[in-house]
């Protein structure tokens, strides 16, 4: 019985994946409204996913508080958070809260962004921690080449006269080298998006058969 | 060409290729030799020393989900973390998944059961292995909390291949500190560049794609990957033919009848 439901489960999945790439590379009208109808299915499929992760969080942090696990303190300040947020949120779509701007929103632009824009700040701490890992873990042509390449382009940003010509090279390497490389890295992740795609589509992945 | 048209002839091109690239390698194994991936190649030791150390692997595809752009990668992720999981599950201490993406929840506990499955142990297998945190509006929050998770939770190696953005700094700098092995990857460029700066073995660009090839031993992956190869192959040829054609008179009028004698016109 099981395998008879993995094989049905197999063959709805790649019906409507195939039944929607038609639809979407032919464009044929009779194809167009069904394949606009699955996509908007994704769409509510998703919405449900968002409930998954809220309970996802509450039942891992829970459980941690609980079993006083290592970090539960942390894990108890986010229940908390979340569960206050919730409940905020309740109460002003219910109309008990009407401060303006809402609560929720000055939690969100005053709290969440401002430590967001902190640690921002401290990526740039991280970046040159990494500029010297690369050396000292592997000094290779390529791991000299990035820092060479990084120390221009920083050099480079600067507003100094006697720099010009470091700017320029700075601008040359952004113009060609770095966009050739970036072209050619995103150019390889759409190839294999379309492979991996066409393997999935045709039910040649595992999870079809376990 | 009319893209419609390019689009149709790649799906079928990459369709015909895996099918005939299957029944190929299936008759003959190694047809097709694949080059070496230092990642691959360390992240089994990787994954046998966390296992000694009696401490969990950590494996996060960022915001990596299905339904939108980056439904494929997730696919993809999910291979590699369902090979990882596997041998991870021999040992005492389960590893763990993280994601930013709510849609990747449902793939992910079914990748953890499964790997557990497959090796007779699913009584071992815990659903809070699959742990959610919120990404906020650039991901900086969810990468704050894996800072944080790290440490809290005594990592001894992390995968990190999906979609990160610079943010992957901060939680690469967190597990450098606490000497934690690191493989990382992802498809945005931003997040490249770290990954190549800070992890121990950097896997780059469509090399994420093809954990299912060189961790395991079917052919249909293997098929797949031959099929990039040629894909690649085609569009350098291409992109050869065409820059050559924008410099030289004689190449474009060549290229202009050949196309004209293809689509049975002139």
């Amino acid at each position: 019985m099981g395998r008879l439901l993995a094989v049905l489960a197999t063959a709805i999945a790649i019906g409507f994946g195939l039944f929607t790439l038609f639809g979407l590379v032919t464009d044929h009208p009779v194809l167009a409204g069904p394949t606009q109808f699955f996509l908007q299915l994704v769409s509510i499929t998703i919405a449900v996913t968002i409930i998954i992760g809220i309970f996802n969080l509450l039942t891992v942090h829970g459980g941690r508080v609980r079993r006083r696990g290592p970090g539960w303190g942390y894990s108890l300040i986010l229940v908390i958070s979340t569960l206050l947020i919730i409940l905020l949120t309740i109460l002003e779509r219910a109309g008990v809260l009407n401060s303006s701007p809402a609560l929720t929103t000055i939690l969100l632009e005053q709290v969440q962004v401002a430590i967001e824009s902190s640690l921002a700040g401290l990526l740039l701490f991280a970046l040159v921690y990494g500029a010297y890992r690369t050396l000292r873990k592997r000094v290779s042509g390529w791991g000299l080449l990035f820092i060479v390449v990084l120390l221009v382009m920083l050099a480079g940003a600067l507003p100094l006269a006697n720099l010009a010509p470091v700017a320029a090279l700075r601008d040359w390497l952004m113009t060609v080298p770095v966009s050739a490389g970036a072209r050619g890295i995103l150019l390889g992740i759409a190839l294999a998006t379309v492979v991996t795609g066409i393997r999935v589509l045709i039910g040649q992945d595992r999870s079809y058969r376990e | 060409m009319e893209a419609r048209l390019l689009t149709i002839l790649i799906l079928v091109l990459a369709f015909a290729a895996i099918t005939i690239g299957t029944q190929v390698i299936r008759r003959r194994r190694n047809a097709f030799p694949v080059r070496a991936i230092r990642a691959y190649e360390a992240l089994i030791p990787m994954v046998g020393a966390a296992i000694e150390a009696n401490r969990p692997v950590h494996m996060s595809a960022g915001s990596a989900g299905l339904g939108g752009e980056s439904t494929v990668l997730a696919l993809a992720n999910a291979e590699l973390f369902y090979r990882v999981a596997q041998q991870a599950a021999i040992g005492a201490t389960s590893p763990y998944i993280t994601t930013s993406d709510t849609t990747a929840l449902p793939l992910a506990y079914d990748t953890l059961r499964r790997a557990y499955q497959s090796r007779g142990r699913i009584q071992n297998y815990r659903s809070n292995s699959v742990r959610w945190y919120p990404a906020g509006p650039r991901s900086l929050a969810f990468a704050a909390l894996l800072t944080t998770s790290l440490g809290v939770n005594n990592v001894h190696s992390n995968v990190l291949v999906g979609s990160f953005g610079p943010e992957l700094a901060l939680i690469a700098e967190a597990a450098a500190r606490r000497d934690q092995a690191l493989i990382a990857a992802s498809d945005q460029l931003e997040g490249q560049a770290v990954a190549y700066a800070m992890s121990d073995q950097p896997l780059i660009g469509e090399e994420i794609f093809a954990a299912g090839a060189y961790l395991g031993d079917e052919a249909s992956y293997r098929a797949a990957l031959v099929t990039q190869d040629l894909l690649r192959w085609l569009l350098i040829v291409g992109l050869v033919v065409s820059a050559l054609a924008s410099v030289n008179p004689d190449v474009r009028e060549f290229l202009g009848n050949l196309l004209g004698t293809l689509a049975g016109g002139r």
